[in-house]
């Protein structure tokens, strides 16, 4: 919404104050989505045990335990089928989850049960006991284009109300062709709901919360699992299928900085909860300078290093570090077992 | 019922979006201006640029860009191509490069960018977070221009558009582009939160009009200067030390002037304030010299300035044309006078501890220490130094002679030089900035401790 009204200035239709068509109409077709989409858009409350590993506080999102750290609330849901089938993303409906209530648009509250699940498109399937649920239109296949006006639903930390993002479609073929990019903002609450049109015809389920942005933090960079690639799964996550992401290569668990002039190698910016970095002690702010010996100035020349390994091999790492005194760099190397990219 | 009810919501839906209304009006152009233009742009090392002539000129960062001299690079669906770095700029964050055998490239042209008003809707492209990688294609997002003219201390942000588009690292040299398929800035800039470095909502451009004044400059190869006021001391308006310099907002207030400098001959004098510069109106120091910057060292600009007319007891308006300081000067300075106080300038890309060098000037005291570019100093005479705005503090309550211990980090080595301060000059940051202080008078001792974070430089010292 925020660009609607000066678009309509450089239209150049009507002097700046004056009723304007295109911020007025923009303004009423938002409220209309929201009525219409706000319909099959569910409220997810998630109970879960205590993380097992005893993680607290906060951390980067996208690693793999921070659905117990994201703050409190409910997340959102999309309603699939008129008898009660509901998506929401895997990352919302994971780890050790106790109960799962989804409260439907009328207020009525319903354990759900969580059927199948897809990490590739970052989808979870739950059953409710309900009927005539209201469905979403869908958005025919191959007529979105990018920069197309879209709004983003769903349900914030009052489940009664629901919020109405607006955006455009940033890009169509992302993670592998799986997902759509939107700059309409998505965060931890209204992940799982859907990416509609202006018309609000369904697109997609927003999901795969950017592990660069700290608790799910919007950075305008969003995606949505495409519908489409939805319905290729759904059978298998009725049946209650967990389908596992294709195995991405060895990782690390790091996110490398920006290249820094005068420094040789891989400068590190965050260390992955839960990753073989962690485990092997890495640190932000390591310079990773060799992989068994073998120099990588560059993420690519890393990515190209790992790409030679064979998940839970085991490597030697060469990290330059600064010491506590915060003076004098030191060298050290560090085994660490590769493992999958949990992401 | 309750399908009833939806029913009729959906028809709602549909009848608040009429066919050929104002949205599909908007839709059907912003589809149009993308088609136009995100074929122009270009992925480079991780980064964005874009394409603004056919021939294959290629506007970008310079810290993108600038580290080396050949590039490959790719047009938005993955085309490959290679291009040169010809002009840079580092201070302004601007390299221009050309990519070889260009013919009947995409380009999007430059448009004016002081026609873009607060408010106005702009679009980014760009490759964040590198995701354009896995089939080159790029990002899009749409927000608003949310400020004009905003002045960032270095590097180079003096007369930046601030925009709420997504605009993330990745975007870094992209375009931000108008409704009408022009681009008025290139992205370079985000504030981050909590040392995450996403978008916040806050990004920063560096304007068009800015990059074009130095175009045939960066065409005709090599880095280049930014202006400067050469031979013009002057302070605030409203500073209660003087009489009659309006009110703070008035304009820059002249309260030096070198004999026989171009200010002079262009007939300035002490005592004028000075409004407008290039078309553009002046409110304080920061945007005069931010303006200043945008225009190419030796450019005659046209300003105007106010005089106070003790008879009328009014202040009364001119126009003339100001000649900025020349390349060589710029050069001089900082060769001589502006680094021959420690002899070096930061790496003002440096993110983390210390400051980091970037060049040595050869004979001046960094040089004789033994520094070198890229060293980290990160302690100057005992005294942990986080940045280099923190080290020139160090050295600006020191004076010529004293010798500074340095601890110094070069790779794995760490090393302790001991800098012999010079001759205090112009310090080299305020260079092509004048000096902004009114002169030191005896009785304000007070008044000048407190705003002071600086030795003031001494007119008699400045080069000529």
């Amino acid at each position: 919404m925020r660009y609607a009204a000066a678009l309509a200035l450089v239209l150049g239709a009507l002097p700046a104050r004056a009723q304007d068509p295109l911020a007025e109409e923009m303004a009423k077709a938002i409220r209309a989505v929201r009525d219409s989409a706000g319909k099959s858009v569910v409220a997810i409350e998630v109970i879960r045990g205590e993380d097992p590993e005893g993680e607290t506080g906060s951390g980067p999102a996208g690693a793999h335990k921070d659905y117990y750290n994201r703050p409190a609330g409910p997340v959102t849901g999309t309603i699939l089928s008129a008898d009660g089938f509901i998506l929401t993303t895997a990352f919302n409906v994971s780890g050790e989850v106790k109960r799962i209530t989804v409260t439907t648009p009328d207020g009525r509250r319903h354990e759900a049960k969580r059927l199948g699940a897809d990490r590739k498109l970052d989808i979870a399937l739950l059953k409710i006991d309900a009927k005539d649920l209201p469905l979403l239109p869908r958005a025919k296949p191959g007529e979105a284009r990018v920069g197309d006006f879209v709004c983003v639903i769903g349900r914030g930390p009052d489940p009664a109300a629901l919020t109405v993002n607006q955006g455009i479609l940033s890009a169509l073929g992302r993670r592998s062709g799986t997902a759509v990019q939107t700059d309409a903002e998505v965060n931890y609450g209204n992940v799982g709901g859907p990416l509609v049109t202006m018309t609000g015809e369904w697109i997609g389920i927003t999901a795969h919360i950017y592990p660069r942005a700290m608790w799910g933090q919007s950075s305008g960079v969003a995606f949505a699992s495409k519908n489409a690639e939805i319905d290729k799964v759904l059978e298998d996550l009725k049946k209650g299928k967990d389908i596992a992401k294709p195995v991405q290569g060895p990782w690390i668990g790091v996110l490398a900085g920006e290249p820094r002039a005068g420094v040789e190698g891989v400068p590190v910016d965050q260390i992955l909860p839960n990753s073989p970095a962690e485990e092997a002690g890495l640190d932000a702010g390591d310079v990773i300078a060799a992989v068994d010996g073998k120099p990588v100035k560059s993420v690519e020349e890393l990515k190209a290093a790992l790409a030679k390994k064979k998940i839970g091999d085991e490597i030697e790492l060469t990290i330059r570090r600064l010491k506590r005194d915060g003076k004098t760099w030191e060298e050290k190397k560090v085994k660490i077992k590769l493992a999958e990219n949990p992401n | 019922m309750r399908r009833i009810t939806l029913v009729i919501l959906g028809l709602a839906g549909l009848a608040a979006r009429q066919e050929g209304g104002a949205i599909d009006e908007a839709q059907k152009r912003l589809r149009e201006v993308l088609a136009r233009v995100t074929p122009a742009y270009i992925f480079i090392d991780g980064g964005s640029g874009v394409c603004i002539s056919a021939d294959g000129w290629m506007v970008t960062n310079h810290h993108v860009a600038g580290g080396q001299k050949v590039w490959p690079m790719r047009f938005s669906g993955g085309k490959e191509g290679v291009a040169d770095l010809i002009g840079w700029h580092p201070l302004d964050d601007v390299a221009v490069l050309k990519i070889r055998d260009g013919k009947d490239l995409p380009f999007v042209p430059m448009g004016d960018s002081d026609a873009v008003r607060v408010g106005d809707p702009v679009i980014a492209i760009g490759n964040p977070f590198n995701l354009g990688a896995e089939n080159w294609e790029p990002t899009i997002s749409v927000g608003i221009v949310s400020a004009m003219h905003v002045y960032l201390d270095s590097p180079g942000y003096k007369d930046a558009i601030q925009t709420d588009t997504s605009v993330n690292p990745g975007n870094s040299g992209g375009p931000l582009i108008t409704m009408k398929g022009e681009v008025v800035g290139i992205n370079g800039r985000i504030n981050p939160r909590f040392m995450n470095r996403v978008n916040t909502g806050i990004g920063y451009a560096i304007p068009t009009n800015q990059i074009a004044r130095f175009l045939p400059h960066f065409k005709a190869g090599g880095r280049q200067w930014g202006g400067h006021l050469d031979g013009v001391q002057v302070g605030e308006c409203g500073d209660d030390r003087f009489e009659n310099v309006g009110e703070y907002g008035d304009g820059t207030f002249i309260h030096g002037i070198d004999e026989g400098c171009p200010a002079e001959k262009a007939g300035l004098k002490e005592g004028d304030i000075l409004y407008s510069i290039g078309g553009q109106r002046i409110t304080n120091n920061n945007r005069c010299f931010g303006v200043i910057g945008t225009w190419p060292a030796g450019s005659v600009v046209p300003v105007k300035a106010k005089r106070w007319n003790p008879a009328k007891k009014a202040f009364e308006g001119f126009e003339t044309k100001l000649l900025l300081g020349s390349v060589e000067q710029m050069k001089e300075y900082y060769a001589q006078a502006g680094n021959r106080y420690y002899g070096f300038t930061p790496d003002y890309y440096h993110e983390g501890a210390g400051f980091k060098v970037g060049e040595v000037d050869s004979g001046a005291p960094g040089a004789k220490a033994g520094l070198k570019p890229g060293d980290l100093i990160m302690e100057a005479g005992g005294k942990r130094v986080a940045n280099w705005v923190e080290f020139r503090q160090e050295m600006g309550a020191r004076k010529p002679g004293d010798v500074v211990k340095l601890k110094v980090r070069r790779g794995m080595e760490e090393l302790e030089p001991e800098l012999t301060l010079d001759q205090r000059d112009l310090s080299q940051d305020q260079v092509g900035q004048a000096d902004r202080r009114p002169p030191k008078k005896k009785d304000d001792k007070k008044k000048d401790d407190e705003d002071d974070d600086d030795a003031p430089p001494k007119k008699d010292e400045k080069p000529k």
